[in-house]
């Protein structure tokens, strides 16, 4: 679109800017500041086109075609179907509850501790929503089966929640062992008070 | 012809112009203080109104209407006479304009860190203040539009366009979004709730980008950028292509901000396909910019005015391409709740419009001081570290970002989150967050040098207070004039044609989400708040909570395994305002409530995380809250409060209000007894009560019928 076009300018309504050799356009002058008479550049009028052509064909594919990608409901179906169908059992069939002794495992398990179990039972066990883990004190029995139990599926009613979905059996199995091993016994900063029965 | 003698006053555009100065430092200190808390999150010792999440919106709000604002006005009480030549219409209306936005500015500064906010992002100034900010807006645009009313130039120069779209797109905007049922003189609840209110916030918060920090500025760059350079317009049919492109493409693209929410699918497509036509419009903007330069970069290399406002125009148009890239959903999927967000905004924000307000101020203090300014070589000085600063402050941002967003999304081989704890997604990214301040301090010691540059200059000269011109009346154009020159002849009819192209998007979008009953389809198992629930409702928003945690689940596996199903739109219907949150410093809460959950924490845990976040988690760059266990809940608001919600549509049985104290003292002193049993001693009536009775009803129910 010419400006000739938009304002029916004529020859005589321009003057030449030396510097550029554009034209300018006469009568337009505000507080000193001229404007030239230049063309939209080709390449930023394509740049426009396309992406209205881009808006356009998007619009369709959601409208039209209910493309999967644009409907929010089904991709995010089709992301879970996808995921389900392409993990691995999240049982090992060798599996088997007992206390690991390895220090790799016991490492992997102080790992999990202080980034998730130290949240309700602090860094050192001493325990602040959740029990003190260092004394000899037991809710819920001080076997490896028993503090496996109660990480996998949790005791919701006092707000200790299951992982059998955020950790791993390996990872529940590292972190029972590395409190049996590792902090039962220590002296942590601010104990809790006893809870359970004594063992 | 003969021309008429007239003269301008240059007081109330240097009173501006200070204003810009002060707000300026002013608004980056705090925003530094922020930065730095995010590193040492109880620097601000126990003190509830600098806490992070307090300041925050100060800091916001300092930078758009503070320094910005001011920026604005300084240039159109400047441009606009010398554009129309004529002096501005009333110098009353212009003291009224001025000291009535400094006003507001206080009490922003002294609402805000007490905790007084609507929650809405840059429009957290609670009603009172919203009043008085629409009245001056009329008193500001009726100066403006008298202004063009008793002008002697015929034709309106494209700047003004650009004000006069800010002038009548913000009125729609600000009213439309604020409209609220007060229930105090200090607070309110909005008259949209959930979904419906976040679309009309994002409506006003991304075009409070749109036109408060962009279309305005792009009016003060047609006028100083050719100013300072001496050089012509490099497109007038550019200019006309592109402004009416830009504003009637803007107002559709808010919902962007909601991209994989709520939102129906239809929104939100609208909301990416306008972002996306949005970009050559707005390099429109930067190629008339850039290109009026031809033939005087010699210039540039030379002056610090234009070097400021070439990486100005630059950075416009870096962030108007990053903008619709953002808003692809592949994109945004990954950097919505990230630091990429920050980092995308503050390239606006820090290169964008604080490098334009730097030069035009250089230019124009030695202008209205007639001297000389003091120091050029100051100014480079100013311009290495604003850049330099600049980019340390962003691109740690975008690598924290990213970082973040992919370790959020991350699945171990087994199928597990590889990243359960959310803060270890934080203690990865922290290094970033240094290097951010320090970005920060850099562009903070560029701003304490300018400042010293322009008083010392100012000091140097004095202020010149009138200026003649001189200049033929209005006349008749000699020939017939197209469509648009005869439009740009007639500023009122111009005024009418901008509200109708900005009113077109916004009532498209907007109208169906309430009368279309699809859009937000109802579920039965959601009930109202319980007054307990709404009391700490209050308080998470009283104490910004929203700032650093979303409550918005996004349908993707990555956040349906991490913190329960997604967030379904008939949920949010109680929602006055919605709290969806615009950014994850600390993890989502949609479903904080929900017992079988990975997040969930019992109320002992929510007690002691708020009084010391570091001693349950010592990481945690959460601020301490200890006042929570200290302030009491105002319980003769309680009933009015209820009134409000049913007034708004809320469906509590009549009378209820009679009841609701009686109701929330049962619910309290329940929560307060368990947390007895749990060793901790507090008074049901204190604010942590009810904002863990907010906390644990969150998300709960749609998983009561399950």
């Amino acid at each position: 679109m010419a400006t000739d076009q938009i304002n029916k300018n004529r020859d005589e309504d321009y003057e030449i800017d030396t510097l550029t050799n554009d034209r300018l356009i006469k009568d337009h002058s505000y507080d000193g500041i001229r404007e030239l008479d230049n063309d939209l550049p080709p390449w930023w009028k394509w740049l426009f086109y396309l992406t209205i052509v881009f808006a356009i064909a998007y619009m369709i594919r959601l409208w039209v075609f209910q493309a999967d990608d644009l409907v929010q409901n089904r991709e995010y179906e089709l992301a879970m179907e996808e995921a389900k169908l392409n993990q691995p059992a999240k049982s090992a069939a060798d599996f088997s509850v007992v206390l690991l002794e390895d220090p790799v495992s016991l490492a992997k398990g102080q790992e999990t501790w202080v980034k998730i179990c130290a949240a309700c039972h602090l860094v050192d066990g001493g325990g602040i929503v959740g029990p003190n883990m260092t004394d000899e004190y037991w809710i819920h029995g001080n076997k490896i089966e028993n503090l496996y139990t109660i990480i996998t599926n949790g005791v919701i009613e006092k707000g200790m929640i299951p992982y059998k979905d955020q950790l791993s059996e390996e990872a529940r199995l590292e972190v029972a062992s590395y409190i049996l091993l590792k902090l039962v016994g220590t002296t942590p900063a601010t104990p809790k008070a006893p809870q359970g029965e004594k063992f | 012809m003969e021309l008429q003698k007239f003269t301008y006053d240059n007081r109330l555009s240097n009173m501006f112009l200070w204003a810009t100065v002060i707000w300026g430092v002013v608004g980056m200190l705090v925003g530094l203080t922020a930065a730095f808390e995010l590193i040492m999150p109880n620097m601000s010792g126990n003190i509830s109104w600098l806490v992070f999440s307090r300041i925050r919106p100060v800091h916001t709000n300092a930078a758009i209407f503070a320094f910005v604002g001011n920026g604005i006005f300084t240039a159109i009480y400047y441009s606009t006479p010398r554009l129309l030549k004529t002096p501005m219409y009333s110098k009353l209306l212009g003291n009224i304009h001025f000291w009535g936005w400094q006003l507001i500015i206080v009490l922003a500064a002294v609402t805000l860190p007490f905790g007084l906010t609507q929650s809405k992002e840059y429009a957290e100034l609670i009603w009172p203040i919203d009043v008085l900010v629409v009245l001056i807006w009329v008193v500001f645009g009726l100066n403006l539009i008298m202004t063009m009313v008793k002008r002697r130039v015929k034709h309106i120069y494209v700047s003004i366009w650009f004000y006069i779209a800010t002038w009548v797109t913000i009125a729609v905007l600000y009213i439309t979004n604020n409209l609220a049922i007060p229930v105090s003189w200090s607070m309110s609840y909005p008259i949209y709730a959930g979904i419906q209110d976040a679309l009309v916030q994002w409506w006003y918060g991304h075009n409070a980008v749109a036109f408060f920090l962009t279309t305005p500025v792009l009016g003060m760059m047609y006028y100083f950028v050719p100013k300072a350079s001496n050089r012509p317009i490099y497109s007038y049919k550019l200019s006309i292509i592109h402004f009416w492109a830009l504003i009637f493409l803007y107002i559709w693209a808010g919902p962007h901000h909601l991209l994989y929410s709520a939102l129906p699918d239809w929104a939100q497509a609208l909301g990416v396909v306008f972002s996306v036509m949005l970009i050559a419009p707005s390099w429109g903007g930067m190629i008339n910019g850039l290109l009026t330069l031809r033939g005087a970069w010699d210039k540039v290399r030379e002056d610090p005015v234009l070097k400021m406002m070439v990486v100005a125009v630059t950075a416009y148009g870096m962030s108007t391409f990053e903008g619709p890239m953002l808003s692809l959903k592949s994109v945004n999927a990954l950097s919505h709740f990230t630091d990429w967000t920050i980092a995308h905004v503050h390239i606006g924000t820090l290169g964008w419009n604080s490098m334009m307000n730097f030069g035009m101020i250089y230019w124009l203090v030695p202008r209205l001081f007639k001297t000389k300014l003091y120091s050029v070589k100051l100014a480079n000085v100013h311009f290495w570290i604003a850049t330099l600063g600049m980019l340390f402050f962003s691109i740690p941002l975008y690598f924290a970002g990213f970082t973040q967003a992919l370790m959020w999304k991350q699945f171990t081989e087994e199928g597990f989150l590889a990243y359960p704890n959310f803060l270890e997604t934080v203690t990865q990214i922290l290094p970033m967050y240094h290097l951010r301040a320090f970005g920060g301090s850099l562009y903070f010691i560029g701003a304490l040098l300018f400042v010293y540059n322009v008083v010392k200059t100012a000091m140097a000269g004095s202020l010149v207070r009138y200026e003649s011109d001189e200049a033929p009346a209005k006349a008749k154009p000699k020939h017939k004039e197209g469509w648009h020159r005869a439009l740009e002849g007639r500023p009122l009819q111009f005024t009418v044609a901008s509200l109708v192209v900005i009113l077109i998007g916004g009532l498209i979008e907007i109208v169906p989400m309430y009368l279309v009953k699809s859009n937000v389809p109802t579920i039965s198992s959601v009930k109202p708040y319980t007054p307990l629930e709404l009391e700490g409702r209050d308080v998470y928003i009283k104490e910004g909570c929203y700032l650093c945690h979303s409550q918005m689940i996004r349908p993707f596996r990555s956040e349906t395994e991490r913190y329960g199903e997604y967030t379904k739109a008939g949920e949010t219907v109680y929602d006055f305002p919605f709290q969806f949150g615009s950014k994850r410093t600390g993890p989502d809460l949609a479903r904080e409530g929900v017992k079988t959950l990975p997040n969930y924490k019992p109320d002992s845990w929510h007690f002691n995380h708020m009084m010391n976040p570091q001693k349950v988690s010592p990481e945690s760059i959460m601020p301490a809250y200890p006042w929570l266990a200290e302030n009491e809940i105002d319980l003769s608001l309680t009933p009015a409060k209820i009134n409000a919600m049913i007034k708004l549509g809320v469906p509590y049985s009549e009378g209820y209000a009679d009841q609701a104290v009686a109701d929330l003292n049962a619910q309290a002193e329940k929560i307060a007894a368990g947390l007895q049993a749990s060793g901790i001693q507090v008074d049901k009536n204190k604010e942590i009560i009810a904002l863990i009775a907010y906390l644990q009803r969150l998300g709960t129910d749609i998983y009561t019928t399950k």
